[in-house]
């Protein structure tokens, strides 16, 4: 009897000591980095798109000594990994970003590479690349980030088909599109699709109006830290407009339970329930994706209306004007990062991603137009950005990435009238600027 | 029947007394449990819960976005937590949701409950279909529930006569009553499961004798069942309420805490203020006062019904 005691007290012992022999295995696991001394880790937002990055790195590898390895995180999850990872040892070398606001607080740290060095070997860095979409990524005074995707402006979608019956044409000024509104109400549709769930999507008609009434200086002095920018009559008569829209009825009455995300409002335009939506240029390949027959024949798209009297340019966009590739400053291998990076402007680069739906927004982008899939369509956006004096960054990438969670409140608050102008703008006024 | 009960007590009786003693011998042979049995648990439990606990305690007394290095700001996060309205209402709807979970799904899981202890014909594949919803995973409960209710395309556009214009995510009272809908469907039946199995060890002979004495099935029910299943009730109201004060991926995949901040439970306002908002501090406060408070509620529901001292429920002693 007591071998037979003595037998389970023995096992557990054993399993204790091989489990403090694990983990104290687990903690010397930093050891495997010396293995990559020459790699260089780029991280990007893990959808689509990827397949191009792939085969840029294919390119680069068969000519470099430094191999680089390309490490992919499924969307959703990209912008909270990084933040965890990105001051910790396996950081990346270099990585995917948005510009702006997103990479604001990795320079604050001083994780971030200054490119001017770069560009100074090679002014094609930044020369081969349309000046309002490279300055975005500009922090201080420096560059820290080479456009590497497409361009997304915001435009204005319709249904040809539903605006046809109803008598209408594409709103070019507020007054028409309040006046278009009114007579697809009539018709019995809802004038614009909304996907308010998602809450970005509402928050675009701010940026556009905004941007519209005040022009960029608005924005950009909020942005800067001057939260007086909010309280300014302009701020108010852009407010004053969106509240008149939202009260004519233009969204209808439940643009908040329906989502952008999960294909609601794109097929409220495609089933011709309602004449509009305002999203941004992949909105055309999701309707290609899913309604076929629909983009292919009805699905039309115009610039942003313009604003009687307001002080923007008529021909500023609004949306994402890029992503970027930002330089970890630890990189062991800054050359061989520099010419990873000129690959961003080769022609190979550009036809690849035109080929797959995306806009490069280089200046040698233009000669391939033509031969793209969608030549027209991407003719459009090209032109529409390749003029705008301005192009405003979604506001929740502008901003620091902490404060988008309380923007979207304010922003979905607003629209719902659960706060008034002053709310807003108190809220705004609220959010962390660095 | 007067055999059959005698039977039943024949077999039941002898039970109590020299139960006892095998397993007493038994314990003095292999000996008791020494300390070692419980290491690899306890090794477990101190890493995987005390010590993130205890530095999620000191979390909440730093300033940490998750890039500097982090800045020890006192009880600055716990103020502002006392002064933020949205905290507040967080609390307030946690205690709603899990008020309304134990009010709609207690009264539903006995009944159904009781219903599948029974003996009646297609029993067994009705209670399999009613078992389903909780096979499926809380995220895909909600989005599924998510696309359903669309006001558009989902059952809303059909049924206009029930749901009017359909905007059950774009206001606070319609909100609330999707999530505790939802919540109602998908942990239904496993309380019923419960009440089940408990309803099944009621012994059967309490019926026989109410059956003597002229008793009809809703007295039976009210004077037999419900009291017998007492402990079952407990069990099941603990797990709903502590369930409902950590419920968290119905409120971020239906409302994301939207409309504005409608329906932020204080299990999504910690999310949102930690991973969404970059600010670390906070959401450990936040987490560490949902710790606290479902702590002290559990502790209260056990005290109070007498679950601590579990009176047996066995033949003649209840």
């Amino acid at each position: 009897m007591k071998t037979r005691a003595r037998l389970p007290r023995l096992v557990a012992c054993g399993a204790t000591l091989a489990l403090a022999v694990t983990l104290s295995a687990c903690g010397g696991g930093g050891g495997g980095s010396s293995a990559d001394d020459d790699k260089i880790h780029v991280l990007v937002y893990g959808d689509a798109t990827n397949k191009v990055e792939k085969r840029i790195v294919d390119t680069f590898n068969k000519t470099s000594d430094v191999k680089v390895v390309l490490d992919t995180i499924p969307g959703a999850d990209y912008q909270k990994k990084l933040q965890t990872i990105i001051s910790t040892p396996q950081a990346p070398d270099v990585f995917f970003n948005w510009g702006g606001g997103s990479i604001k607080p990795f320079v604050k740290a001083d994780l971030l590479l200054p490119l001017d060095d770069f560009i100074e070997k090679d002014p094609g860095l930044e020369n081969n690349f349309l000046p309002s979409v490279f300055n975005n990524a500009v922090v201080d005074g420096k560059p820290y980030g080479i456009p590497m995707r497409g361009t997304q402006p915001v435009l204005l979608f319709h249904n040809k088909k539903v605006l046809d019956e109803a008598g209408v044409k594409p709103p070019k000024t507020w007054d028409e599109l309040l006046d278009v509104v009114g007579k697809l109400k009539d018709a019995g549709v809802t004038p614009i699709a909304l996907g308010g769930g998602d809450v970005w999507p509402t928050q675009m008609w701010f940026q556009y109006l905004y941007d519209r009434v005040a022009g960029p200086g608005l924005f950009e002095k909020a942005v800067g830290g001057d939260k007086s920018a909010w309280e300014s009559a302009d701020s108010k008569k852009a407010l004053g407009m969106i509240r008149e829209l939202v009260d004519a009825g233009a969204f209808g009455k439940n643009y908040d339970s329906v989502k952008y995300t999960n294909g609601g409002s794109v097929q409220l335009v495609s089933s011709g329930k309602a004449g509009f939506e305002l999203m941004g240029s992949w909105y055309y390949s999701q309707q290609l994706t899913d309604h076929k027959a629909f983009a292919e024949k009805d699905l039309g798209y115009t610039a942003f209306p313009t604003v009687e009297g307001g002080k923007g340019d008529a021909a500023n966009v609004a949306g994402n004007t890029n992503n970027y590739y930002s330089v970890m400053k630890k990189t062991k291998h800054p050359e061989a990062v520099a010419e990873f990076l000129k690959l961003m402007y080769s022609d190979d680069f550009v036809k690849a991603q035109l080929d797959i739906g995306n806009l490069p927004t280089t200046t040698n982008t233009d000669k391939f137009i033509d031969s793209s899939g969608t030549p027209e369509y991407s003719r459009f956006q090209y032109d529409l950005v390749a003029d705008a004096p301005s192009f405003q960054l979604s506001w929740d990438q502008a901003y620091p990435q902490k404060a988008s969670s309380d923007m979207h409140k304010a922003v979905q608050q607003f629209f719902n009238g659960q706060l008034d102008a002053d709310g807003f703008i108190k809220a705004m006024q609220a959010l962390p600027t660095e | 029947m007067t055999t059959k009960t005698t039977s039943a007590r024949l077999a039941a009786g002898p039970r109590k007394g020299p139960r006892r003693r095998p397993s007493a011998s038994s314990a003095t042979q292999v000996g008791r449990p020494g300390f070692a049995w419980a290491l690899p648990a306890a090794v477990f439990f101190a890493l995987f819960a005390i010590v993130p606990l205890i530095m999620v305690a000191v979390l909440s007394f730093m300033s940490w976005d998750g890039l500097s290095s982090p800045e020890f700001v006192g009880t600055d996060n716990w103020s502002r937590l006392m002064d933020d309205p949205v905290m507040f209402q967080s609390i307030w709807l946690t205690l709603l949701l899990t008020v309304l979970g134990v009010v709609i799904q207690t009264p539903l899981s006995i009944l159904l409950g009781v219903w599948a202890a029974g003996h009646q014909r297609n029993r067994a594949v009705l209670s399999v279909i009613y078992f389903i919803p909780l096979l499926l995973s809380a995220t895909a409960v909600s989005v599924l529930w998510r696309a359903l209710l669309d006001p558009n395309f989902g059952i809303p556009a059909e049924a206009t006569w029930l749901f009017g214009d359909g905007n059950l995510f774009g206001e606070q009272a319609t909100a609330i009553g999707v999530l505790a809908f939802v919540s109602t469907w998908q942990f239904t039946p496993f309380h019923t499961l419960i009440y089940q199995g408990a309803a099944r060890a009621i012994p059967h002979v309490l019926y026989q004798a109410a059956e003597i004495d002229g008793a009809g099935r809703y007295r039976q029910f009210f004077h037999i069942t419900l009291p017998q299943l007492r402990n079952a009730m407990i069990t099941s109201m603990i797990l709903m309420i502590v369930g409902g004060l950590t419920t968290f991926e119905t409120v971020l995949i239906l409302t994301q805490g939207g409309p504005g901040t409608d329906t932020t439970i204080s299990a999504y306002y910690m999310y949102d203020k930690a991973f969404k908002s970059f600010d670390y501090g906070t959401g450990s406060a936040i987490a560490l006062a949902l710790v606290v408070a479902a702590t002290i509620i559990s502790l209260i529901v056990v005290r109070v019904s007498g679950y601590d001292k579990m009176r047996s429920t066995m033949e003649g002693s209840s």
